[in-house]
């Protein structure tokens, strides 16, 4: 039961990591964003029931919490109020970018089976569904141009390391994890400013029109 | 309270105070006063490591051994001269009437801070702590890049965050497989993540994940340490960011950049041996001493020329400790404490040079900065003579122990490829700096001053600091070469 939930949970996170490349509009990208986030956080209540480790139930809060509802509703507000609603043509088209993802994912399973958990059972597709998770967010970063989305891929990495952290170690020790949890949430607010000034100085969150600085 | 934590707690109060509102004097005073003591209780610090014992806190959460001291140490000098020439530099704008409340608020307020994140990161035996004193460094420096707030500004800021952003999840991966690599011998409560920890463990870790967790750590570092090829947001951040605070990335982040990755190398060199980790930073340090040699030489402005330059030094430093030879070990430390002493010197002086023209870029400045600005030029000149490692300065003496420690090992091809790009680098920086500081100024236009230069508080700072890196090469305080030993012995894991 507890591994069938695990691996659904991962599954999920992976899903919609794959419908963060295929979308272009911003807002359902935010939302999908906040979905896997929440899988994330079931991921982390179901292993702190099945191995009783009730701190990560406090992680898996603080998870939920912070990247289902507070971050989101900051991204989308910031979207509100500058206006941009849909991610412009990518550098790589959706196909191909879908292409690519497969071809990332294999690569992940692949480095997963070195783990000495790597090769059976849940730990198996947990290392595996972040290492893959880990380079479509690489992926994601390097193909899109809106601020946004980049903020995005910057959340899914984020998401991913934080997936090999539950699904290897069961967690790390807790006073880090606030810390850490506590510079994620700082980092996005100082995102989340930096786009609005770079809103109001080029009225556009493209951010390939940031190419003044070369050599 | 030990002096460890008000070393600390200094520096953050300093910050606090700076950020609110008040006048001007008493912020300048604030915080020059604020750093000075930070240095002061630095020393301490040290003083104390050297008497013997290992100043700690918060159950070894932080620790101070040899390297933590060196680095600290220098941490909290640089700390000091940004500040003071910090002081001077605000107020050149203030008498053009450019600096608002907001911009006010925020240097007196960051550049403590700043320096707080700086010395954490010295500090932190935990890498846990480690990684959040890293991010801190980033979080407080954005706003410095965007300080100017120009258009080329925000996109630095906005270069130098993703791009930290990014490199700090790969080292954050890395530590998460670090800790997973112990399978649970190191417990889960805090003190698991304790570098200490590590050690004693690390014949045991498992090497596989150990490995991974290597290779993301010292990318995710790398990043923030500018090496190559993760070096890109430097050049823009370094000439978007007012001087004092660069002097501060370049001098203190970079060195705490490298202590993160020494903790990460010396944990794989327990675990593995000198090769894995000692052969990525070799290629790592290599490339970047190799990419910066065209920049150099094709550079169009001053402040990203010493970005290049920076790329260069901690490319040195990383190849010395890549050498896997305990005389480039000593040599990448000898050079990361005389880099710390001369650097800010160019960046004070090319500072000045870009604050009398309001622009950094060499076609603004125009040629003969020597005939407008003698004493920054004069004093850019040295530093330019002292940061590419000519004698009879002190980088000329780590370089040279790096070398040598290269041709009597096993790398020899390296080392000769190593010591070409020097080379290059050197004639190129000559030139760079010839061309803007000597001849006449081409046309009449470049004869004409923007701010005349005056002797005032950055000029003052500015020779202070040049004052004190000449002295340095041919006398280094006792206590200070104790420190280098010290840190060596640490990085090459002789008792």
């Amino acid at each position: 039961m507890t591994a069938n939930v695990l691996i659904l949970c991962a599954a999920g996170m992976l899903v919609t990591a794959y419908l963060m490349v295929g979308q272009k509009a911003l807002f359902t990208a935010i939302r999908l964003f906040g979905v896997q986030s929440l899988f994330l956080g079931i991921v982390a209540t179901t292993i702190a029931f099945s191995e009783s480790r009730p701190e990560l139930l406090v992680t898996a809060a603080l998870t939920v919490l912070l990247k289902t509802i507070l971050i989101p509703w900051f991204l989308m507000r910031v979207i509100d109020r500058i206006g941009i609603h849909r991610e412009i043509e990518p550098f790589l088209n959706v196909p191909a970018s879908l292409l690519v993802c497969v071809g990332l994912t294999v690569v992940g399973y692949r480095v997963s089976t070195g783990f000495p958990e790597g090769t059976r059972g849940v730990s198996h597709h947990l290392i595996g569904v972040a290492l893959s998770m880990l380079l479509i967010g690489l992926f994601l970063m390097v193909t899109r141009k809106k601020a946004i989305t980049q903020i995005l891929a910057l959340l899914t990495v984020e998401n991913a390391v934080f997936l090999v952290a539950v699904g290897v170690t069961s967690g790390m020790p807790f006073v880090v994890e606030l810390g850490i949890s506590f510079d994620v949430i700082l980092a996005v607010l100082i995102l989340g400013i930096l786009v609005h000034r770079i809103v109001d100085r080029f009225e556009s969150m493209d951010v390939s029109r940031l190419s003044k600085l070369k050599g | 309270m030990n002096v460890l934590v008000w070393t600390l707690i200094v520096p953050l109060a300093t910050g606090a105070a700076g950020a609110l509102g008040g006048p001007r004097r008493v912020k300048e005073a604030v915080m020059v006063g604020g750093l000075l003591i930070t240095f002061l209780l630095c020393l301490a610090t040290g003083r104390e490591f050297l008497d013997g014992a290992i100043p700690a806190a918060f159950g070894d959460a932080l620790r101070v051994d040899g390297l933590s001291a060196l680095v600290l140490v220098l941490c909290g000098f640089v700390g000091l001269l940004s500040a003071t020439y910090g002081v001077g530099y605000l107020r050149r704008n203030e008498s053009r009437s450019l600096v608002t409340p907001r911009m006010r608020r925020e240097f007196y307020g960051l550049i403590p801070a700043y320096v707080f994140a700086m010395l954490l990161v010295s500090v932190s035996n935990n890498l846990g702590v480690l990684w959040i004193a890293v991010e801190l460094t980033t979080l407080a420096s954005v706003f410095l890049v965007t300080f100017h707030d120009r258009d080329t500004s925000l996109e630095a800021a906005w270069k130098f965050l993703v791009l930290g952003s990014l490199g700090l999840g790969f080292a954050l991966l890395g530590t998460v497989l670090l800790f997973a690599a112990a399978q649970g011998r190191l417990g889960d409560d805090m003190s698991a993540l304790n570098w200490t920890r590590f050690m004693a463990i690390a014949p045991r870790l498992h090497p596989f994940t150990l490995r991974l967790g290597v290779v993301f750590a010292l990318i995710g570092y790398g990043t923030k340490a500018g090496l190559a090829p993760m070096h890109t947001w430097k050049p823009d951040a370094y000439r978007e960011a007012p001087s004092p605070a660069v002097a501060l990335m370049a001098v203190g982040m970079l060195n705490g950049a490298l202590y993160c990755l020494l903790r990460i190398h010396l944990i794989s060199k327990a675990a593995l041996g000198p090769a894995f980790s000692g052969g990525l930073l070799l290629t790592l340090g290599l490339l970047s001493v190799l990419i910066a040699m065209p920049f150099i030489l094709v550079q169009w402005n001053v402040k990203r020329l010493l970005a290049y330059s920076s790329i260069e030094h901690v490319g040195i430093m990383a190849v010395g400790v890549g050498l896997g030879a305990e005389a480039g070990v000593f040599g990448a430390l000898l050079h990361m404490t005389y880099h710390s002493l001369a650097k800010p010197v160019s960046l004070f002086s090319a500072g000045t040079l870009a604050q009398l023209h309001s622009s950094s870029d060499f076609d603004r400045i125009g040629h003969g900065t020597f005939t407008r600005a003698p004493f920054a030029s004069t004093l850019f000149v040295l530093a330019a003579v002292m940061i590419t490692g000519s004698p009879p300065f002190g980088l000329f003496f780590s370089e040279m122990t790096i070398l040598r420690a290269g041709f009597l090992g096993s790398h020899a091809v390296a080392t000769s490829v190593f010591l070409a790009a020097l080379v290059v680098l050197f004639c190129g920086f000559a030139f760079q700096v010839g061309r803007l500081v000597l001849g006449p100024p081409r046309d009449p236009a470049e004869r004409r001053v923007p701010l005349p230069e005056r002797f005032d508080l950055g000029t003052a700072a500015a020779l202070g600091a040049a004052a004190i890196a000449v002295v340095s090469a041919f006398y280094l305080p006792a206590p200070l070469l104790a420190l280098i030993h010290a840190a060596t012995r640490v990085v090459w894991g002789a008792p």
